[in-house]
C-alpha cells in the first residue's frame, strides 16, 4: 500500500488536491451541515474541534471525506497517468513543467481560498512569511550569521512601497492628490515593490559593511541596533504618520500577485543558493580563512548575501503593507523578530524546503490554535523547543531544493532509492 | 551644571540595571558561548518571586512570627529570591540548553527565546494580566545637594550593583569554580578531560546568572515598582547588546558596557530631543562596533564559532 | 465498500441529529477582537471580563430583544495578540467564519485602524471601545467608537489649567510610540500655545512604549522652568512618572487625562499622586448610579476595580444592544441584519452610558462631557469640575 503511494509524482498529489477542492466547493456545505458542523471547517477542522470539542468527530470525518480520502484515492489511481504526463512535461524545458505544476497548484489554492475570505487572508500572510523566512535563511542559514535586522528591512520596504503607491495613486492628506491615474497602478505595482526592495537592499549596507571586519555575535548586535534605529527613525518621520502609522494603501496585493511574487522569490533564491555564489556563502560560513584561500572573495560574497536577502525582505514588506493596507513602526519590532527567527529555525537552516515548511507551519499553527487564547503561546513555544531538541537544525535542514527532482515522474522507487547517496 | 550632575546620577542608576542584567547575561554568554534569550524573562521571574517572598515575609512579620525590621526583610527577600531564581535558571538550562549542547548555538538561542515566551505567557495565565506593585520595604528619602536630587534607593541600587559585580569578578578570578568556568570558556573539549563536569559548570553558570537577574529584578522593582509579565523583554535584548559590547569572555567588560549603555541612553535624551533617543543611542552603539569590531574587552579573533 | 456503507449510515444519523438541533431559536453572535496576549494583556482581560458580565446579564434576562423576539447571545472572543496583522485576521475570521452580527474591538488604534478597514469592506458594523485615532472611523460608515477624541480633551485641560492656576508655562511628557498619548499631547500643545503664545510649552519630551525610566526627560523638564507637567499616559506609567518626578525634585502640579482613570493609578503610585488632577469621563471612585453598580460588581467578581477600557467595552456592548433593539426585529439574513444594525447604530443620537452621556457626530464619534477629577489626600478620586464641549 505504502509502496503504491511512493510512486505518486507531485503532479498526482496536485491533481488529488484539485479534486478535493472541487469536491469541497460542490458538496462541502452540504456535508458540513449533515455532519452537524455550522460551516465548512476553515482550517482542516482544527479550529472547529478546539472551539467545540463535541464537534470533533464531525470535523474529523469531514476532513477525511473531503481531503484525505479523495486525495489518496486520486493520487493512487492516477499515479500511472500522472507519471506519464510528468515524464512528457520533462521533455520540454524545465520551466514549462514547473509552470504547469504551479498553474495547477495556484488554481487549487485560488478555489480553496475562494470559499472564505479568512482562508484567503491567512494564505496571503503565509506566502509573505515564506518570502521573509527564506530571505532570512540566506543570511542565518546559508551565510551563518545571526542577523536580527530583518524586521528593519521589511519596514524599509513596506514604507517605501506604501509611500510610493499612496503618493502616486491615491489622494492623501499629506501627499496630496494622485499624481498618476489609478489605472496604471496595478501595472506599476511590481516596479514599486522592486524599488522598495532596492531601498531595503541599500539600507542593508549599514549591516553589510561592518560585516567585513566582524562577524558572529558582534554582527548580531549591529543588526539588532539597525532594527532599533529603523523603528525609531520611522517613529520620528511625521510625514509618514510617525508612530500612528500609514494607512490607505490600495488593495493590489491579491492572491495572484502575492503568489507570483512568492514563486519568483523561491525560484530566484533557490537558484542563487545553488549557484557558485551560493556555495561561496556556505564556504564563508564554514571557514572564512579557508574560503579566502580558495579564492572566494569573502567581502563581495557577504555583501551580495546581505543585499540580496534584504531585497527580498523589502519586497515582502511591501506586499505585507498592501495586504494589511496599513503599516506602523510598532509592527516591525522585537515581536516580529522573534516570529521570523522562530520560523527559520523551526523549518530548518540552509534549506528552501525548511523555510517553506517553517513559515507555513508556524502560520497555520498560529491560526489553528486561536481558540486556545493565551495557551496558544505556551503550546507553540513548547512545540518549537521539542523540535529544537530532537532536530537541532530544524525540521528539514541542509536539504537541496532541486526542482527537477521534485517534478520528475516516480517510476521505480526501488531503483531510485538505490541510486540515492546514502547518509 | 546641576542638570548634568543630576543626569549623571540618573545614568548611574539606570546603568546599574543594565550592568547587573548584562552581568548575568554575560556569565552564560562568556562561559557557555550561548545567547541566553530567556535572561530578560528570568529577570522578570526574579522580580515576581521577590514580590511573593516579600509578601510572605511581611505577612509573617505582621503576625509577629518574625520580628524583623523592613531593611532586613529586604535583604532576606533579595537573598531568598536569588536562591529560588537560580533554581529556575538551572531548570531552564536543563530543559532548553543541555539537550542542545552539540547543536548550533543559534538553535539554543531559539529555545531560550521560546522558554522566555513560555515564562511570560505562563505568568499571564497564572496571575492574570494585572500589574503588580512591589511592596515598599524601605521609605524613599530624597536628599538634595546643590540642585542634585538623590534618593536612598538610588544609592542602594548603585552600591549593590557594584558589590555584586565585584563579587562576581572575584568569584570568576579567584575561586576553583571560577577557574573551571574560565577554562570552559577557553576550551570546551579539553576541560571535561581534566575531570571537570560540563553539566555541573553549566548549571552553576546558569544559577549564578539567574541569581544576578533576580537581584536586578528586585532592585529594579524598588525603583520602578510596577511589574508586568512582559517587563523583561526589552531588558533582555538590551543586556544582550551590553554583554556583547563588553566583549566575549569578560565579566567586567559586560558590567562596564551596561553602565555605558545606560549613560548613552540618558545623555542622548538630555542633549538631543528625547524622541530621537533610540535613534541616536543605537547609532552610537553601531559606530562603536564599527570602530571596535570586537567590543571593548573581547579577543580580536576566536576560532570557537561553532555555527 | 463495507466501510463506505458504514460511513454513509453514520452520515445519515448525524444529519438527523443536526436537523433536530437546528430548530432552536436564532442566536445573535457578537465578536470580540481583543488583545489577550502581547503588549497589553491587561486591556484584553478587562474587556473580556466586562463582556462576560454583560453576557451573563443579557442571557440571564432571556436574551437580547429585537422586535418581539428574544435572542440568546453568543460571544466569540478572538485574541489579536496586540498585532495589526493578527487583528485583521481575527476580524476577517469573525466576519466570514463565525458570522458575527457585530464586532466589538479592537481596542487600540494600531489594531483598530486596519481592522476597521476589514469591517468596512465586508459591510459588518464594528465598534471600537477604546481607539482614539481619527482614521479608525474616518470615511467608514460601518465603524463606530465609544471613547472621545483627542481634539476635545486637549483644549479642555489647557483651559482648566489656565483658569485654575493662571500658569503660562507648561511641560508635556508623552509616549511617542503610542497613538493615544501622542495625539493628546499634540492637541494639548496646540491649545496651550494658542492661549499663551508660541514657545509657552517649554518642554515637550517623549519616550517609547515600555520605557520605565524617565529621569533624563524629567530632569530636562525641571530645568525648563515649567509650572505644570501634563502627561497623558496610562496608569502604570503614571505611577512611575509621578514618583520619579517627585524624587527628582519636580514640585509643580501634574495633570493627566482620562487614561489615569483607573483605581490602580493610586494603588500603584501611592501618595506621590495625591493632589494631581486629570480629566475623565469615568471616575471610578467618585462614581454613582449605574457606573458604581458596574464597578462594584466587577470588583466583587474579579477582585479589582475595572479600568476605563472595561467600562467602555460595557458601554459599547450596550450601544450594540440598543441598536439591535432599534432594528425592530432580525430577519435571519446576516447581510440585511448587519445593514440594519449599522443603520440603527448610526441612528443613535443620545446614549446614557456608564462612561457618561454621549451624543454621536455623523462620523460615528461620540461627544461627551469631561469631568476634572482631583486625587485627594486620601487617594480618592474627587469630582472637581465638569466641562462640556
Amino acid at each position: 500500500m505504502m509502496r503504491g503511494f511512493s510512486r505518486v509524482p507531485l503532479l498526482g498529489w496536485l491533481a488529488g488536491g484539485f479534486v478535493a477542492v472541487v469536491l469541497e466547493i460542490q458538496v462541502g456545505t452540504l456535508l458540513a451541515h449533515s455532519l452537524g458542523l455550522p460551516k465548512i471547517p476553515v482550517l482542516f477542522g482544527i479550529v472547529t474541534a478546539l472551539k467545540k470539542p463535541l464537534l470533533f468527530p464531525g470535523a474529523a470525518l469531514y476532513v477525511l471525506l473531503i481531503y484525505a480520502v479523495p486525495i489518496a484515492v486520486i493520487a493512487r489511481f492516477t499515479a500511472a497517468l500522472a507519471n506519464l504526463a510528468a515524464g512528457r512535461l520533462l521533455a520540454f524545458p524545465l520551466a514549462v513543467s514547473a509552470a504547469v505544476h504551479l498553474g495547477l497548484f495556484y488554481v487549487t489554492l485560488e478555489m480553496w481560498s475562494g470559499l472564505s475570505d479568512y482562508r484567503d487572508l491567512v494564505l496571503r500572510f503565509t506566502l509573505i512569511a515564506v518570502m521573509v523566512t527564506l530571505s532570512l535563511n540566506v543570511i542565518n542559514g546559508y551565510m551563518g550569521e545571526f542577523s536580527c535586522s530583518h524586521p528593519g528591512f521589511m519596514a524599509v520596504g513596506a514604507y517605501v512601497a506604501s509611500v510610493l503607491t499612496i503618493d502616486l495613486f491615491t489622494s492623501h492628506r499629506v501627499f496630496g492628490s494622485a499624481l498618476l491615474p489609478a489605472v496604471l497602478g496595478p501595472f506599476l505595482f511590481p516596479v514599486i515593490l522592486v524599488v522598495g526592495g532596492l531601498v531595503a537592499a541599500v539600507s542593508a549596507l549599514v549591516v553589510a559593511i561592518p560585516s567585513f571586519r566582524t562577524r558572529g555575535d558582534y554582527l548580531a548586535i549591529i543588526s539588532l541596533a539597525f532594527m532599533f534605529i529603523v523603528k525609531s527613525l520611522i517613529e520620528n518621520l511625521e510625514i509618514v504618520g510617525g508612530a500612528r502609522g500609514l494607512g490607505g494603501q490600495p488593495d493590489w496585493a491579491g492572491l495572484p500577485t502575492v503568489f507570483l511574487w512568492t514563486v519568483a522569490c523561491v525560484w530566484v533564491i533557490n537558484n542563487f543558493v545553488r549557484s557558485t555564489l551560493g556555495k561561496a556563502l556556505n564556504a564563508v560560513r564554514d571557514n572564512e580563512m579557508a574560503a579566502t584561500a580558495m579564492t572566494v572573495d569573502t567581502r563581495f560574497t557577504k555583501m551580495v548575501g546581505f543585499l540580496f536577502a534584504a531585497f527580498w525582505a523589502g519586497v515582502a514588506g511591501g506586499l505585507f503593507a498592501h495586504v494589511l493596507r496599513y503599516v506602523n513602526p510598532g509592527t516591525f519590532g522585537i515581536q516580529k523578530l522573534a516570529e521570523v527567527l522562530a520560523m527559520v529555525y523551526f523549518g530548518g537552516l540552509n534549506s528552501v524546503y525548511g523555510s517553506i515548511i517553517g513559515a507555513v507551519g508556524i502560520n497555520l499553527l498560529g491560526e489553528a490554535l486561536r481558540p486556545l487564547e493565551i495557551f496558544k503561546w505556551i503550546i507553540i513555544p513548547l512545540l518549537l523547543i521539542l523540535v529544537m531538541i530532537y532536530r537541532p537544525t530544524g525540521l528539514v535542514a541542509f536539504k537541496e531544493f532541486d526542482p527537477e527532482a521534485i517534478l520528475k515522474p516516480k517510476t521505480d522507487p526501488e531503483r531510485e532509492r538505490d541510486a540515492l547517496p546514502q547518509g | 551644571m546641576a542638570l548634568f550632575l543630576q543626569n549623571l546620577v540618573n545614568a548611574l542608576q539606570w546603568g546599574s540595571f543594565y550592568a547587573l542584567i548584562a552581568l548575568g547575561y554575560s556569565m552564560v554568554y562568556s562561559i557557555l558561548m550561548l545567547f541566553n534569550f530567556a535572561h530578560g524573562d528570568i529577570f522578570m521571574v526574579g522580580a515576581y518571586i521577590g514580590v511573593g517572598v516579600a509578601a510572605v515575609l511581611i505577612a509573617m512579620a505582621a503576625q509577629g512570627a518574625l520580628a524583623l525590621p523592613p531593611w532586613l526583610i529586604l535583604i532576606l527577600t533579595i537573598l531568598l529570591a536569588m536562591v529560588l531564581t537560580s533554581f529556575v535558571g538551572m531548570l531552564v538550562e536543563r530543559i532548553g540548553y543541555r539537550p542542545l549542547r552539540a547543536a548550533p548555538r543559534a538553535s539554543a538561542a531559539i529555545t531560550g527565546l521560546m522558554i522566555g515566551i513560555i515564562l511570560e505567557t505562563g505568568n499571564l495565565a497564572l496571575l492574570g494580566a494585572r500589574r503588580i506593585r512591589f511592596p515598599s520595604l524601605i521609605d524613599t528619602t530624597v536628599y538634595e545637594m546643590g540642585g542634585v536630587f538623590i534618593t536612598n534607593t538610588k544609592i542602594l541600587i548603585v552600591v549593590v550593583a557594584l558589590l555584586l559585580a565585584t563579587g562576581m569578578h572575584l568569584f570568576v578570578r579567584k575561586t576553583k569554580w571560577g577557574l573551571a568556568m574560565r577554562a570552559m570558556a577557553f576550551d570546551y573539549v579539553a576541560v571535561p578531560l581534566m575531570g571537570v563536569s560540563i553539566n555541573g559548570i553549566a548549571a552553576l553558570t546558569f544559577a549564578l546568572g539567574s541569581a544576578l537577574a533576580a537581584a536586578a529584578g528586585i532592585l529594579y522593582a524598588l525603583a520602578y515598582p510596577v511589574l508586568d509579565p512582559y517587563m523583561g523583554i526589552t531588558f533582555g535584548w538590551k543586556a544582550f547588546v551590553a554583554a556583547i559590547l563588553g566583549g566575549r569572555g569578560s565579566v567586567m567588560g559586560a558590567t562596564l558596557a551596561g553602565f555605558l549603555l545606560g549613560f548613552i541612553e540618558i545623555f542622548t535624551a538630555m542633549i538631543f530631543p528625547s524622541s530621537l533617543r533610540d535613534l541616536i543611542a543605537y547609532s552610537i552603539v553601531l559606530l562603536i562596533l564599527v570602530v571596535r569590531p570586537h567590543g571593548f574587552f573581547g579577543e580580536p579573533y576566536s576560532a570557537r564559532l561553532r555555527l | 465498500m463495507k466501510r463506505k456503507a458504514l460511513l454513509s449510515v453514520t452520515t445519515c444519523i448525524a444529519a438527523v441529529f443536526a436537523l433536530s438541533l437546528g430548530v432552536s431559536a436564532q442566536t445573535i453572535k457578537i465578536g470580540l477582537n481583543i488583545p489577550l496576549t502581547g503588549d497589553i494583556p491587561k486591556v484584553g482581560e478587562g474587556s473580556k471580563f466586562a463582556a462576560e458580565m454583560w453576557l451573563a446579564d443579557v442571557n440571564g434576562a432571556g436574551g437580547l430583544e429585537a422586535g418581539k423576539k428574544k435572542h440568546k447571545v453568543e460571544l466569540v472572543i478572538e485574541d489579536n495578540e496586540a498585532k495589526a496583522e493578527s487583528a485583521v485576521k481575527a476580524a476577517t475570521k469573525l466576519i466570514t467564519e463565525d458570522e458575527v452580527l457585530v464586532i466589538v474591538g479592537p481596542q487600540s488604534s494600531k489594531q483598530a485602524v486596519p481592522a476597521g478597514g476589514v469591517s468596512q469592506d465586508r459591510a459588518t458594523p464594528m465598534i471600537s471601545p477604546w481607539s482614539t485615532n481619527p482614521n479608525t472611523t474616518k470615511d467608514r460608515p460601518y465603524v463606530f467608537r465609544a471613547p472621545f477624541l483627542d481634539p476635545f480633551q486637549g483644549p479642555v485641560l489647557a483651559n482648566f489649567i489656565t483658569n485654575e492656576f493662571k500658569f503660562t508655562k507648561a511641560a508635556v511628557l508623552y509616549d511617542q510610540a503610542s497613538d493615544y498619548p501622542k495625539g493628546l499631547a499634540e492637541f494639548f500643545k496646540g491649545a496651550w500655545e494658542k492661549l499663551h503664545g508660541a514657545g509657552s510649552v517649554v518642554a515637550y519630551e517623549s519616550f517609547t512604549t515600555k520605557d520605565t525610566d524617565f529621569s533624563s526627560q524629567l530632569t530636562k523638564i525641571r530645568g525648563s522652568g515649567a509650572q505644570v507637567l501634563f502627561t497623558p499616559q496610562y496608569y502604570n506609567e503614571v505611577a512611575l512618572i509621578v514618583q520619579q518626578a517627585r524624587q527628582l525634585g519636580l514640585k509643580s502640579p501634574i495633570v493627566g487625562s482620562d487614561s489615569w482613570g483607573s483605581a490602580e493609578t493610586v494603588e500603584l503610585c501611592g501618595k506621590d499622586c495625591h493632589g494631581a488632577f486629570f480629566s475623565t469621563h469615568y471616575a471610578a471612585a467618585g462614581a454613582t448610579g449605574a457606573t458604581k453598580a458596574f464597578i462594584d460588581r466587577y470588583n466583587k467578581k474579579h477582585g479589582y476595580v475595572p479600568d476605563d477600557v472595561a467600562a467602555l467595552t460595557w458601554d459599547s456592548l450596550r450601544i450594540v444592544a440598543t441598536a439591535v433593539k432599534a432594528t425592530g426585529g432580525l430577519t435571519g439574513d446576516l447581510k440585511k441584519d448587519r445593514e440594519a444594525v449599522k443603520n440603527a447604530m448610526a441612528g443613535i443620537k443620545k446614549f446614557a452610558g456608564i462612561t457618561g452621556n454621549m451624543t454621536f457626530t455623523p462620523e460615528g464619534d461620540p461627544i461627551k462631557c469631561a469631568v476634572i477629577v482631583r486625587i485627594s489626600d486620601k487617594g480618592q478620586f474627587e469630582f472637581y469640575k465638569s466641562v462640556c464641549p
